[in-house]
């Protein structure tokens, strides 16, 4: 008896291990390997943001994230107070952020993030506790510049699984990943986003690292390549602050090369509220936020330019053949009768006799009501399409807006072939009516002016080769003029533009104000111009909006960015990189 | 004095000494390499240790050569005694890992006192029942020995320490058995169990009261007894279930932990099946000594004892596994014949009682490894590291070679 239940216990104990190691080897070879090695991804730092002197605007700083995977979290709530007590933060937030960042039962949600080392250990101790709960190192955007920028820059995104599936270039991203979704993260995606690396890790029972695998050597990720802007870090900081009290905007470009030195659009915000810390209640506060600091209003606001268009008229008047003399005056006396409706001077007694020149000095308006009167609309129009009116300008951020420049058939639509009259081409001329321009058009039309029309597409890219614009066919007599028109509206005693004029030895500065009647409410101050030394140019647009009057407010904003320029070795400045 | 030694070694079985030395050699050869990627104490590793063990192991060994027979038999009521003594010790130190298993002099090692009853209850039932001329047909001669066993598995249970406790009730039947109690009345103790046992699972309880309604109608006992331990069981194991349930969660769990102490945190099948992943992951030829990479990855838990088996099927394969259990079976089929051939009773029985021993501990061992039965820690003798655990293997290994001298003092 004792003899047989020796052997059988034994067959049996062969005959168990018979089948799981020579009958299923193959399957728990599998598993052994499953259990061995695990590819994880690396990410690839994106490329750094640079201003044109190597500051840094964007960097990345490693962060870790924790996630937990909703499948394999048995007790949400123990979880998180054991991961609240771990790092402070709150469980309300903490679930807050696990529904928002919610993707499936099978993929990680995001629970916090910007662990600290002490953090980590902590939940690392109550690793056995936790289930589901993992950390990940996550290259965040980090904006140690200090200045905002939000629209320029713009910011980055996760992809999640729908916005995958709606991706045309889909199989180069993972979910998971980031992408480039506003500014010039969008813009220079390729350029910033690097390639993923692998890692072939030994991993233990618990998932930790035990170290690399030997035969397989790791795919090192590759970097994005850094991005050097054409932003000027100084003068950018200094004019957001000259706007942090107003609503509107700062464009400075250099028209010899259309660099963009400088690009405030005010209200913004700091790009930080995009890399996850912010609410769902801050988040609603900006997006229902009355100022709409979402809105890059230098490419996507639409404004009546107001008087800084009269150039366009003074233009066709100078080119329009002899319809006009050189000195040829009309009379404003503050007030002008065109048909049955009533145009008003903003000077009230009027400016008496007034020719071109002094006509775009002192920015009267009489003077164009009747002048206008000699050039009809489709010379105005075109006029306008060839300073790049109507049209994209091509800068190099996402999404720019075209503006509304009213053709004839454009009025024959909206009011009908006779609903329409001579009397719109009067407003069209002061800017106003349904005329309607974004500030980066009116940068392009006032670099035109400034370099009688060579100048190039604006930009941020500083190894950009500069794309020349549309060619003009003006006569050199003219650019002369209109220069120096604008050169009066800044120096002359009774210039509208004087407050401009930082008045640098050597330094002309060149504007025209506008004072742009608006339907929502207050007038807009405009601002256009440009600073002139020697060869180095810059030029500026400013708006304030409802600000009133652009020579009381918006040139002393443009003065403050020619100081700055002009004040510190314009040469060495635009020249570096 | 050499000389009678010499004579008496002389006629001992000398081929258990060599399976002795296969088996420690294998577990030497596992426990170096699970050494070889343990960096955590300075040069003392699992298999250092093992080594250093071996020493007290030999000592052991070779005490017991030394001490006649009859002193063995006229001591050993007086062992069992220190023996109870000794497991309840543990109760007066701190717990070493949640248990109350070892003794600690402050030593760097700890003693397992569990270890050492294995072997003194196995002696002192067999003295028990070879001393006394027994009725061994009636039912109530098989209760006192029964206590004998009990009484330190029970102590040892609290500990807590299943296994162990489990281990020390095995010889019973097989040692009762030996003596000439009828099969019956064996029949009669296991009964309770089993009907406890399969109660939660349907099909098995079924089985069950089929296997048990036809060995009651063949053995033919009173018709009232057979019908009361008939019905009685089936009662019993109906309402197992029922009592199971009226318990409260925590006392559940409170039974639970006590039948698995080790309830792991990340499963319940957890270790079990790392195991086998270990085991089926080996194959034929195994994946080569140190290549294991669920042994190194720790995928596999408790390696250096509990599951030793899934480091030598994964490393060393298939083949490895199967010697070592032709091994075994091949030493206990020896000490079964070494008890064959034993002219006294007394003899006989250890020899029976450590077999069982030995062949207990291999097959909840293997089988636990390859999940065959619930998780349940014990060593594989010779094999899985442990110093008490050694010594106490190479003490019965000294009691079978003295039990097993066919020579007569």
């Amino acid at each position: 008896v004792a003899n047989s239940v020796i052997i059988i216990v034994f067959s049996i104990l062969l005959i168990r291990f018979f089948h799981i190691q020579v009958y299923g080897h193959n399957k728990y070879k599998k598993r052994a390997d499953n259990n061995r090695i695990r590819a994880i991804p690396t990410a690839a730092p994106r490329g750094v943001i640079l201003d044109r002197y190597g500051q840094i605007l964007v960097d990345n700083y490693p962060t870790y994230i924790l996630t937990g995977l909703p499948n394999e979290m048995d007790n949400e709530n123990w979880n998180f107070s054991v991961i609240s007590a771990c790092t402070a933060v709150d469980t309300a937030i903490l679930i807050e952020n696990f529904d928002r960042y919610f993707r499936g039962r099978f993929i990680p949600s995001r629970i916090t993030r910007d662990l600290t080392f002490e953090q980590l250990s902590c939940i690392e101790e109550h690793k056995h506790e936790l289930t589901g709960i993992n950390y990940i190192q996550f290259p965040e955007r980090s904006f140690p510049s200090g200045v905002n920028m939000s629209h320029v820059l713009g910011y980055v995104k996760e992809i999640d699984r729908s916005l995958l599936s709606n991706m045309v270039d889909f199989e180069q991203y993972d979910v998971g990943d980031l992408i480039g979704w506003q500014g010039i993260e969008k813009q220079y995606e390729n350029q910033l986003r690097g390639k993923k690396g692998l890692a072939f890790l030994q991993v233990d029972a618990f998932g930790r690292e035990v170290g690399a695998v030997k035969d397989i050597n790791d795919i090192k990720p590759i970097p994005g390549k850094d991005v050097f802007t054409t932003i000027d870090l100084s003068l950018q900081k200094t004019l957001e602050k000259a706007m942090s009290s107003y609503k509107g905007i700062v464009l400075v470009t250099d028209p010899a090369t259309g660099q963009i030195l400088a690009f405030v659009s005010s209200p913004d915000f700091s790009p930080d509220i995009f890399t996850g810390n912010t609410t769902l209640r801050q988040w609603r506060e900006i997006v229902n936020d009355p100022t709409k600091p979402l809105l890059n209003r230098i490419t996507n606001g639409l404004y009546p330019p107001g008087s800084t268009l009269k150039m366009i008229t003074a233009i066709a008047l100078l080119e329009g053949g002899l319809t006009i003399e050189q000195n040829e005056e009309f009379e404003c006396a503050g007030i002008y009768q065109f048909g049955d409706r009533v145009f008003k001077c903003w000077k009230v007694s009027g400016h008496g006799k007034v020719n071109l020149d002094q006509a775009i000095t002192q920015s009267c308006n009489i003077f164009f009501y009747q002048a206008v009167q000699r050039i009809s609309l489709n010379r105005f129009i075109n006029l306008c399409r060839s300073f790049g009116f109507g049209s994209k300008t091509g800068i190099d951020l996402p999404n720019e807006l075209t503006g509304l420049l009213p053709t004839r058939d454009y009025m024959n639509r909206r009011y009908t072939s006779r609903g329409w009259s001579r009397g719109h081409l009067l407003n069209l001329a002061l800017g106003q009516g349904d005329l309607l321009t974004t500030p980066i058009q009116l940068a392009v039309y006032i670099n035109k002016i400034a370099t009688k029309g060579n100048t190039f597409i604006p930009h941020f890219l500083l190894s950009k080769v500069p794309e020349p614009t549309n060619s003009m066919n003006l006569n050199e007599q003219t650019w002369i003029y209109i220069q120096d028109y604008l050169l009066h509206a800044v120096t002359d005693k009774n210039g509208t533009g004087s407050a401009a004029d930082p008045k640098i030895n050597g330094t002309n500065v060149y504007g025209k104000t506008g004072t742009a009647q608006n339907p929502h409410g207050d007038d807009h101050a405009w601002f256009v111009g440009y600073a002139k030394n020697r060869n180095q140019m810059a030029s500026t647009i400013i708006l304030v909006e409802n600000g009133g009057s652009g020579g009381k407010i918006a040139a002393p904003i443009a003065r403050i960015a020619f100081e700055h320029l002009f004040n510190n070795n314009i040469e060495n400045r635009l020249a570096a990189k | 004095m050499f000389k009678t030694v010499y004579n008496q070694t002389s006629d001992m079985p000398v081929s258990i000494l060599v399976f002795t030395a296969m088996l420690t050699i294998l577990g030497l050869i596992s426990l170096f390499s699970i050494s070889m990627n343990q960096f955590d104490e300075v040069g003392i590793t699992t298999f250092t240790k093992q080594l250093l063990f071996l020493i007290p192991a030999f000592v052991g060994f070779i005490t017991i050569l030394f001490i006649p027979k009859y002193m063995i038999h006229k001591y050993i009521y007086i062992a069992y005694s220190l023996m109870l003594i000794f497991v309840l010790t543990p109760f007066l130190f701190e717990t070493i890992a949640g248990t109350h298993r070892w003794i600690n002099f402050g030593l760097p090692v700890s003693i397992q006192p569990s270890e050492f009853a294995k072997w003194i209850v196995v002696v002192t039932l067999a003295r028990y029942l070879s001393d006394h001329n027994l009725q061994m047909k009636k039912f109530m001669t098989i209760l006192f020995p029964i206590l004998i066993a009990l009484l330190p598995a029970v102590i040892i249970l609290q500990q807590p320490d299943l296994g162990t406790a489990i281990i020390l009730l095995t010889p019973i039947l097989p040692m009762l058995y030996w003596v000439g109690a009828r099969p019956f009345h064996l029949f009669i103790l296991v009964a309770p169990l089993l009907s406890i046992a399969t109660a939660f699972h349907t099909i098995s309880f079924t089985f069950w009261a089929i296997i048990m309604g036809s060995i009651i109608y063949l053995t033919q006992p009173r018709l009232v007894f057979g019908v009361l331990l008939y019905f009685g069981n089936i009662f019993l194991g109906l309402l197992s279930p029922f009592l199971w349930n009226s318990l409260r969660p925590y006392q559940q769990k409170r039974i639970l932990t006590l039948f698995n102490p080790e309830l792991d945190p990340l499963g319940a099948a957890y270790q079990t099946i790392q195991s086998k992943v270990a085991i089926g992951s080996g194959g034929f030829f195994g994946k080569g000594l140190g290549w294991g990479t669920q042994t190194h990855l720790k995928f596999l838990p408790v390696q250096e004892s509990d599951f030793i088996v899934s480091v030598i099927g994964e490393e060393l394969g298939f083949i490895t596994i199967a010697i070592m259990l032709i091994v075994f079976s091949i030493f206990l089929l020896k000490v079964v014949k070494l008890a064959f051939l034993a002219k006294e009773r007394f003899p006989g029985l250890v020899l029976i009682g450590i077999g069982t021993i030995f062949m207990a501990h291999v097959f909840v061992n293997t089988a636990m490894s390859t999940g065959m039965i619930p998780v349940k820690g014990l060593p594989l003798p010779f094999i899985s590291a442990g110093g008490s655990f050694l010594l106490s293997c190479f003490i019965m290994i000294g009691l079978i070679m003295k039990m097993g001298n066919e020579s007569i003092e």
